[in-house]
């Protein structure tokens, strides 16, 4: 099958300081891939550099998306062509209702795709259905984006844009940081339901435990800004039990 | 002071002089010396500029270089229903080129004990009722061109709410200028006089409204007085056109655990100054000051407050926000003064501004001056841009660059939109929040 993502010997800049040495990933409709690697191995200006993000620069390589070249996409083209990034922080934004900014976000999709604007009583009946299918409270619907919710439901709030915005390839990024078990539980049923085998999901996470409860089709290891090794879901069990140290020592001889 | 300025100075008392014998009330001796007294008090002071402390960065040129006339009739009588902001079904009345206007006022069917009446009117029938009012002397610091108004007035709205009585519904103020035969920059000194009763309540809107195209200046003084436990909501709609100004200076006296708020919409004009003095008179006497500003092109608006904290208990909530765009300036001064004995006070004093053009300019100064030792009080002021994280997140969700802008301008403003009790009022400003967001100009 084709590929939805191919990410070849791809190099970026943050702040003047090389993050991305050469970083290679494809990625096909239907396919769960989580990149797990220590804390400043480059996981972060992956999703950032993925979704567009001001300030990161890529200096050599290239990303393919849906066989286009995804950086010549401002990050609303991105988003609109299917792109979903489900920030570590997400941002709190006082003044703007989660519900409306959904229905902003709903509507530049569906008139991207020459679709008509969804009226508010059909986009309301829509996100109840998503609130509840994601297991969130609809009162957040009408509190401001992300003001004063716990770590919890500024997680569960990520997935919930997503089941709305229903993307080709989702890239979550530490979304199972700062979560307790219960949320965290919450949250990988939220993205097993959106499985499906037109959409691809790029796990990004430093830990195995959200590897429980979402199983993933492939496993990559990410250090020094490239990708290191990759494998089946027991490569994550055994970065579990070992931590990352042999990999680098598998590494350093090569 | 400049030789210009000096015969500025001059040519107001002279126009105020030439207008005296047709100006209201004018057989009343008390009323008369009143009048002296002010321009007395406007000539000492002297006319505003740069150097003036309280107007150094404030443009008041437009103002002191214009030659005006005093206000002509009309030519054409505005059709301002259309063009009002707000909802037409408040009680309404109307004052335009300075002169009340009956047939346009709408003001029947008030409860028992409540009275919307013109000033010229009243100066008529009844003038005993304000002489206690209009003789009380106008502060001299820094009110200039409110002493002017004090001289000068040739009408007003007289709203008296008895005690314990309550307006059904809100008063629409509608202050509408428009060109007079001459096509000469105008100047309209109008006076308001808001008397509240012990236990009564009212909310009141003003909105002004220019339509000419020669520079119209409205010089409104408006005196509050709130008797115990009464309660008054005062809003404000300031949208001048390119040519018109405002000069509004409130004197607001509190009584005992009465409760004053004003809500100040600015969405536009070559100055608009606000002048708010605030005298929280009474133990437990309560007042919020909001506002919320939106420019662009050279608009100026410029809000000057002092609360005095005279009695004890006293609280003081202040948020003041502007947006500001292109070449725009905004001017904020916020003085808290807290008087020996008025202990237990409680105040805030909050500007807060978002800058969406280099070239845009504020100055605020929240200060305090505490002479009580039992006292909490908070002052801030910031000044800020769009948070490019949270544009990015926007963005990141398929929001155009453009549409998350205004988002995020709207966002900034929504805050004072909420503090608005009325329903239908704060609708309109979302509108109207929504019609001046920057990227709107480049459509």
């Amino acid at each position: 099958m084709k590929n939805l993502l191919k990410i070849d010997n791809l190099q970026a800049k943050v702040g003047g300081k090389q993050i991305l040495k050469g970083l290679s990933l494809e990625v096909r409709p239907g396919e769960v891939h989580a990149i797990m690697g220590p804390n400043g191995s480059g996981k972060s200006t992956l999703s950032y550099v993925l979704a567009g993000r001001d300030g990161y620069e890529v200096t050599g390589g290239s990303v393919e998306y849906q066989g286009r070249d995804l950086m010549t996409l401002s990050p609303e083209e991105r988003a609109r062509e299917g792109l979903f990034l489900a920030f570590q922080y997400p941002v709190e934004i006082p003044g703007v209702s989660n519900k409306y900014f959904l229905k902003a976000a709903y509507n530049a999709l569906r008139k991207h795709r020459g679709e008509p604007e969804l009226d508010a009583g059909a986009f309301l009946k829509l996100i109840k259905e998503k609130a509840k299918f994601v297991e969130m409270d609809p009162a957040f619907l009408n509190r401001s984006i992300n003001e004063g919710f716990s770590g919890g439901e500024k997680k569960r709030n990520e997935i919930l844009q997503m089941a709305v915005l229903e993307p080709r390839l989702a890239l979550l990024d530490e979304t199972d940081s700062g979560l307790d078990i219960d949320a965290l539980k919450i949250v990988a049923n939220g993205i097993n339901k959106l499985r499906h085998p037109d959409r691809a999901v790029v796990l990004v996470t430093h830990y195995q435990r959200l590897l429980d409860y979402i199983v993933p089709d492939f496993v990559h290891v990410l250090s020094g800004g490239r990708i290191v090794k990759s494998g089946g879901k027991e490569l994550a069990l055994q970065l579990e039990k070992e931590g990352y140290g042999w990999i680098d020592a598998e590494k350093a001889p090569a | 002071m400049s030789p210009l300025v000096a015969d500025a100075s001059e040519r107001f008392a002279a126009l105020f002089r030439a207008e005296r014998d047709r100006l209201p009330g004018g057989g009343l001796a008390w009323l008369n010396a009143s009048r002296e007294a002010a321009l007395d008090s406007f000539q000492a002071q002297g006319l505003p500029s740069n150097r003036v402390e309280g107007w150094r960065h404030t443009p008041s040129r437009a103002l002191t270089d214009t030659e005006f006339i005093a206000a002509e009739k009309p030519k054409v009588r505005a059709r301002f229903a259309g063009r009002a902001l707000c909802p037409v079904d408040f009680h309404r009345v109307v004052i335009q080129n300075g002169r009340f206007q009956g047939d346009d006022s709408r003001v029947t069917g008030l409860p028992e004990g409540v009275s919307v009446l013109s000033l010229a009117d009243v100066l008529r029938d009844d003038p005993e009722s304000l002489r206690t009012e209009l003789s009380r002397p106008i502060p001299s610091d820094g009110l200039a061109f409110a002493a002017l108004a004090a001289a000068s007035f040739r009408d007003g709205i007289v709203v008296c709410v008895a005690r314990h009585a309550r307006l059904d519904r809100p008063i629409h103020m509608i202050l509408s200028s428009a060109d007079g035969d001459s096509g000469r920059p105008q100047a309209a000194h109008v006076r308001v006089l808001l008397i509240l009763e012990d236990g009564a309540s009212a909310e009141i809107l003003v909105e002004s409204l220019s339509d000419g195209s020669a520079p119209f200046w409205t010089n409104l003084l408006t005196s509050v007085v709130l008797g115990e436990g009464a309660s008054l909501k005062h809003y404000w709609l300031q949208h001048e056109n390119l040519t018109g100004a405002m000069t509004a200076a409130t004197l607001v006296t509190v009584g005992r655990s009465a409760r004053y708020e004003s809500h100040a919409f600015n969405f536009g004009g070559t100055l608009i100054r606000n002048d708010l003095r605030v005298r929280l008179a009474g133990a437990g006497a309560d007042c919020a000051l909001n506002g919320l500003s939106l420019l662009r092109g050279d608009e100026v608006v410029d809000h000057h407050t002092v609360v005095e904290h005279a009695c004890v208990g006293g609280t003081t909530r202040q948020l003041y926000k502007a947006v500001l765009d292109e070449r725009s300036r905004f001017i904020f001064d916020g003085l808290v003064d807290v008087h020996p004995g008025a202990q237990k006070t409680d105040a805030s004093v909050y500007n807060k501004n978002l800058l969406l053009s280099e070239d845009a300019d504020v100055h605020t100064n929240p200060e305090f001056k505490i002479l009580a030792d039992d006292v909490s009080c908070k002052h801030g002021g910031a000044i800020g841009q769009l948070s490019p994280e949270s544009l990015f997140y926007l963005r990141s969700r398929g929001i155009g660059s453009e549409d998350a802008r205004r988002l995020l301008v709207y966002a900034f403003g929504a805050e004072m939109l909420e503090r608005v009790g009325l329903e239908q009022l704060r609708h309109t400003l979302a509108d109207a929040l929504h019609a001046r967001m920057p990227e709107e100009n480049l459509r």
